[in-house]
């Protein structure tokens, strides 16, 4: 791999059976195997429902090419069980002494019917369990479904987020779900926290639906200010980037598009910097009166635009970066594969996979300087370590064997 | 009380501002840890306590309701304590004040850094410097501290200049280009901050993670979390197809990155009244068709499978829109749910409050009405732990309210230098007068 493998993991020595499936549960398990923990994933007979999902290495379609499985389950080992079938179900039974913590994202019901409730599976072992679900364990709501889109509307200051008389809008991709499994992993890294240092094991609970709630992308904001004011956030009446009394919003550029914000103040005299106007520092600009004046407006629309129309995203992020300016280029993904800096500064790395080769995979979300970030493995094929796994836990090759022929494990 | 903390102990030395920074402490805080916000009453830091020091009533109604909707629509004397932005992620802090700007608060700060074991900062690239407190300085008063910086784009490289709130760092990480309205341009975009939410639960997740580490060695060290890099991670199905397959992808609007048809948000009977509906599967298609009574429309075969749905998106996504209009939103979710079908209200903050499933969930904690606040119910820490005493044991740390604490039972300044670094403006419950515009 690209990074140091000798250096030590922060995580190392922790043990995580991974019980989840689709996005969000798989997301929180990745990032504490990325730090070093052991995750061990546990997938049905098929795998992960995820591996059905593209994008698709080279756009070729199969259940191992599938860039978001790729990207959830790197450095874990795969095993399939059958946990409907009473060898599978002893052979989670037998992996489970094995872990620190176990991870579900079973919905309640199922969890109930399978046996496989936090409860019930401390009852086996003495592990933690943190379980994460739609909407918890209680409630009116406990049994329903949820797809990102759904949880954002529901959990997530969707409302708000889209033009007045048109419809609300989701945020881009899946990510409600990356950040509802961001949260969980805190939760149970904190609950191995708690054994390490007070000797004891706990259930830890999470639900989509309460992450999203206390979500500060304007969630609990807008709900704190709700029960104090009344007021309600509304979907804007003018869509589109405001000049004139501050410059704020998206703008059209000669390659794409740029975020600013230019209000009154320091930020609007490094905005004049920026594009070299300095009689835009002229105290009349301070006035606010004549900041919302059309006159105003006209000026600086007349300077603004062809400025940008003029420049490139890059040559208009550099001199707002001179000018110490608050702007930023819209990047798509392909441009933050392409940039040179993100790309010197390791936000990309590689990964080598036994049967597909080489491929490029999103690296680190953060630098730690002693236990660095590191992909030590491609995520694993289907059932990849499903006999290794079987001989730790305790089975004999004729056993195994057997498990494999009744169909509880593969 | 405190039973079974993780971070019983810890004491983290908080320089976080805006919400990824302040977020990121805050997890540490409600696992435990002794969190202490460092606040300098001679220094505004922007979008950290409030929108502004002084906000007079009719400016705050002009702001945004989630910025600047304060108890009875009045920020009163105090904004920063009241805040429906920010307050609620100083909760489980303490807050001391201290101008670290001259010798004396120098050393102050140095004595807190000397006996914490994180310290996590997300100022404006070079403000600790300035002071003095690089990371030789940090590292010289407690040489096992570990460290977060929060920068925007990385301490290294071309783009260390950059200077941005959660919105611009968005557009950088690719969040804005991906969620727009599938017939309008960038422009007509409202500000979100997807990414403070995702780096500041990273942020957390790394210190953690860098605690255990010392736990086990001795060592600390330092984490730099570089804001658009860890945001990038909210969006791998896109990361990877331009990496795999030289895809630049723009927005969808509300239909699914994952291939689910339909999926979209409608407008039920009534004003602003939208459900959000998905059919993740082909069986949920099966079960929506067989609610809405089987119509011809609906039927046709090819429709059985996503992908032939995908080819006649539109063509279902304006069928469904003509039926559900004409019905009432909290009757469908309700039902469409009983069947199997994944629907949901977009839920208002209003509504939310009116939600009987949101109203009893672990997700709120009633905080008692103050002298700053009306009795509220606040948010709480997203897990509940069956052991641990991991929720909302501290109301939000108003400006100052720790000074004592800090500076006595900790740092152990004697009354006389109590009195001194009072009377010097270091010590106070408020912000000095050329903030307060006095």
């Amino acid at each position: 791999m690209t990074t140091d493998a000798a250096a030590p993991a922060a995580l190392d020595g922790i043990t995580v059976l991974d019980l989840t499936a689709h996005i969000a549960g798989p997301y929180s398990t990745k990032l504490l195997a990325d730090l070093g923990a052991r995750v061990i994933k546990v997938e049905r007979p098929g795998g992960d429902p995820i591996r059905a999902f593209g994008p698709w290495l080279n756009d070729e379609p199969g259940p191992e090419r599938s860039g978001a499985y790729q990207f959830l389950n790197t450095n874990k080992e795969s095993i399939v069980l059958d946990l409907k079938s009473d060898g599978g179900r002893e052979a989670l039974e037998r992996l489970l002494p094995l872990a620190d913590v176990a991870v579900t994202s079973y919905p309640p019901a199922v969890a109930e019917r399978l046996g496989l409730t936090p409860d019930a599976l401390r009852g086996v072992a003495d592990v933690n369990v943190l379980s994460l679900t739609n909407f918890g364990w209680d409630g009116p709501y406990r049994d329903y479904s949820l797809s990102e889109t759904v949880l954002y509307a529901m959990g997530g200051e969707m409302y708000s987020h889209g033009s007045v008389g048109r419809e609300p809008l989701k945020m881009g991709g899946t990510a409600s779900l990356t950040q509802c499994g961001a949260m969980a992993a805190i939760g149970a890294l904190g609950a191995v926290y708690a054994t390490e240092v007070h000797g004891i094991t706990q259930r830890v609970d999470v639900s989509l639906f309460d992450v999203q709630l206390n979500s500060v992308d304007r969630r609990s904001s807008a709900i704190m200010a709700y029960r104090f004011s009344g007021r309600i956030n509304d979907r804007p009446e003018v869509a589109g980037p405001s000049t004139g009394a501050g410059v704020v919003g998206v703008f059209p550029c000669a390659d794409g598009y740029v975020e600013m914000t230019a209000s009154a103040g320091p930020y609007w005299h490094r905005f004049a910097e920026m594009i070299d106007r300095p009689d835009f520092k002229d105290p009349k600009w301070n006035d606010r009166e004549w900041m919302n004046s059309p006159q105003a407006r006209e000026e600086v629309d007349v300077a603004l635009y062809p400025w940008l129309a003029e420049r490139t995203r890059a040559e208009i992020w550099e001199a707002a970066r001179n000018a110490h300016a608050i702007l930023a280029p819209l990047f798509t993904a392909a441009d933050l594969y392409e940039d040179p800096v993100f790309r010197e500064r390791g936000l990309w790395t590689e990964v080598e996979h036994d049967t597909l080769g080489r491929f490029p995979m999103l690296g680190r979300p953060y630098m730690l300087s002693e236990t660095p970030w590191a992909i030590r493995r491609a995520a694993p094929t289907l059932g990849q370590d499903t006999d290794a796994l079987l001989e730790e836990a305790g089975y004999d090759a004729a056993a195994v064997t057997e498990l494999r022929r009744s169909g509880a494990v593969a | 009380m405190n039973a079974y903390l993780p971070l019983q102990g810890i004491r983290v030395c908080d320089f976080a501002c805006v919400w990824a920074g302040q977020t990121a402490t805050m997890y540490l805080a409600d696992l435990g840890a002794d969190c202490i916000k460092v606040e300098n009453p001679y220094v505004w830091n922007p979008a950290t306590r409030a929108a502004a020091p002084v906000l007079p009533a009719p400016v705050a109604q002009m702001l945004p309701a989630w910025m600047a909707g304060h108890p009875d629509n009045d920020p009163g004397p105090r904004p920063w304590n009241n805040s429906p932005a920010f307050i609620h992620v100083i909760r489980n802090k303490r807050s001391f004040t201290v101008d670290s700007r001259r010798p004396e608060g120098l050393a102050i700060v140095k004595s807190l850094i000397a006996i914490s074991d994180v310290l996590a900062e997300n100022l404006a690239r070079g403000t600790l410097e300035k002071l003095g407190l690089d990371d030789d300085a940090i590292r010289a008063a407690r040489p096992d501290i570990v460290i977060l910086h929060l920068p925007a784009y990385g301490r290294t490289g071309d783009y260390v200049e950059g200077r941005g709130y959660g919105a611009h760092i968005d557009g950088v990480a690719g969040s804005t280009i991906l969620r727009g309205y599938r017939d309008s341009a960038p422009e007509t975009n409202v500000q979100t901050f997807a990414g403070d939410f995702f780096v500041g639960m990273h942020g957390g997740l790394a210190m953690l993670a860098a605690l255990r580490h010392r736990r086990r060695t001795g060592q600390g060290q330092t984490i730099e979390l570089a804001q658009a890099e860890c945001s990038a991670s909210m969006f791998p199905q896109a990361a990877l197809d331009a990496a795999w397959n030289g895809r630049a992808t723009g927005s969808i609007g509300n239909r699914s990155t994952e291939g689910f048809v339909p999926n979209g948000v409608f407008a039920a009977r009534g004003e602003e009244q939208w459900l959000a509906l998905s059919c993740r599967s082909d069986a949920e298609w099966a079960a929506l068709v067989d609610y809405l009574g089987s119509p011809a429309w609906a039927t046709a075969p090819e429709f059985a499978t996503a992908g032939g749905r995908r080819a006649s998106e539109d063509a279902i996504e304006s069928e469904l829109a003509a039926w559900i209009a004409a019905r009432d939103r909290e009757e469908l979710f309700r039902d469409l749910q009983e069947v199997g079908v994944t629907a949901g209200p977009v839920l208002s903050a209003k509504d939310v409050t009116e939600d009987p499933h949101a109203n009893q969930s672990p997700a709120y904690h009633r905080l008692e009405a103050t002298e700053d606040y009306p009795t509220t119910d606040f948010p709480a820490p997203s897990f509940t732990f069956s052991r641990s005493d991991v929720t909302l044991r501290t109301p939000p740390a108003l400006l100052g309210e720790h000074n004592h604490y800090v500076y006595r039972e900790l740092l152990g300044v004697s009354d006389e230098e109590y009195a001194k670094l009072e009377a010097g403006g270091h010590i106070t419950t408020t912000y000095a007068d050329e903030i307060m515009g006095r």
